[in-house]
């Protein structure tokens, strides 16, 4: 082996050492980041009922919840089903008319819920648009079947967004999700229906 | 001597890069609508149709017939009412978006809670040559009500497609405490 070889030798060596320490402290760098956001992401505000909750597009602030038969259009819901209706008042507060508030509620109790459907109560008929600064009354609706067994309390995580000037494909602008952002617990009523529900 | 000359290159290539970043249009722009603007009291053409605002009206309640059975509907705002004509020039083809912008700058959708009124102008179908005329509606707190542009297109957010604004005149006086749509319009 001549001196050449053994300069050649060390410098691999030191080469792989370099790398592998950089790729060890990536990967502890975003272990660590992730494990910091768990942590973030558990401490969700609890909120109480009927208190504005500031979640980025929309300004909501949960009225009530209870279970009924009838839909808050007057007609009644489809048979084996009951409706599971979460009151709240609801404002745009973006610069744009939008019907972008099905994915406001998250109901994490309940698992394998469709999405809801949103009901304006001022028409009682369906909402489409909320126009900006204009809160109307609103209430969602989860058909559920009658034997699911619903919680006595009802946790609702509301979903906040966040407005981006210029977003990292189109460089246009756009609302993003950002998770959680208040969670409100409240007691789950049941509306006497008649028919045994 | 060289040292010096190579940073003053990077430094002024770095600077025309930056240049160059900052002051690309946005995609959204690169395909955004071809606009034309004018004044409600002329007729606003583009290249595929044209618009004239008539008469521009506000309400708290609007009051008309569907399906045989009276509908009223009210507001926390106030209804604004437009009754326009429409004319295409090339082909077929539907205005179904309409949008007021306010005065704070917010845009405000055409409401979705008056389709049922009679003579809504978003789902007519307007053929080339013959002038249709017909209502949009707008609900919009009373503070927006100082100063207006209808902005219509064929459909929302319009991609290499025309785009009209109309500044609206300011509304004279109080608004009417209920409107009436007939058969007819306004």
């Amino acid at each position: 082996m001549t001196e050449e070889d053994t300069k050649t030798a060390r410098k691999s060596w030191r080469t792989k050492l370099l790398a592998a320490v950089g790729g060890v402290s990536a990967a502890l760098l975003s272990l660590g980041y992730s494990v910091s956001q768990q942590k973030v992401a558990t401490a969700v505000p609890q909120v109480d009922v009927g208190t504005p909750i500031s979640a980025g597009r929309w300004t909501v602030s949960v009225l009530k919840a209870q279970v009924t038969s009838e839909l808050p259009n007057g007609l009644s819901v489809s048979p084996d089903k009951r409706a599971l209706v979460v009151e709240m008042s609801l404002e745009n507060i973006s610069s744009e008319s939008s019907n972008l508030y099905g994915d406001l509620l998250v109901l994490s109790d309940i698992p394998d819920l469709p999405k809801p459907d949103f009901y304006l109560l001022r028409d009682r008929s369906i909402l489409w648009d909320l126009q900006p600064r204009m809160p109307e009354t609103v209430a969602a609706v989860w058909e559920v079947p009658v034997d699911l067994r619903l919680p006595e309390t009802l946790t609702v995580h509301v979903q906040g967004a966040a407005f981006k000037p210029r977003d990292n494909l189109y460089a246009a602008p756009g609302w993003f999700p950002t998770g959680d952002v208040a969670e409100v617990v409240f007691p789950l009523s049941e509306v006497a229906s008649g028919d045994g529900n | 001597m060289g040292h010096l000359l190579r940073i003053f290159a990077l430094g002024m290539t770095a600077l025309v890069l930056a240049m160059l970043q900052t002051t690309t249009p946005p995609y959204a722009m690169l395909t955004g609508p071809i606009k034309t603007a004018g004044p409600q009291s002329e007729r606003v053409t583009s290249a595929t149709f044209a618009i004239d605002v008539a008469t521009v009206k506000q309400a708290r309640v609007l009051a008309y017939d569907q399906f045989g059975k009276a509908v009223e509907l009210d507001t926390s705002g106030m209804w604004v009412v437009v009754s326009a004509k429409l004319e295409g020039f090339r082909q077929t083809m539907s205005v179904r978006a309409a949008t007021l912008i306010g005065a704070s700058g917010r845009r405000y959708r055409q409401s979705q809670r008056a389709g049922g009124a009679p003579d809504v102008l978003a789902s007519k179908i307007v053929q080339p040559g013959l002038p249709t005329t017909g209502l949009f509606f707008f609900e919009i707190p009373e503070d927006e009500l100082s100063k207006m542009t209808l902005v219509v297109s064929e459909q929302y957010d319009p991609q290499l497609q025309d785009e009209i604004s109309v500044s609206l005149t300011p509304l004279p006086g109080s608004p009417q405490d209920r409107l009436d749509i007939g058969p007819d319009g306004i």
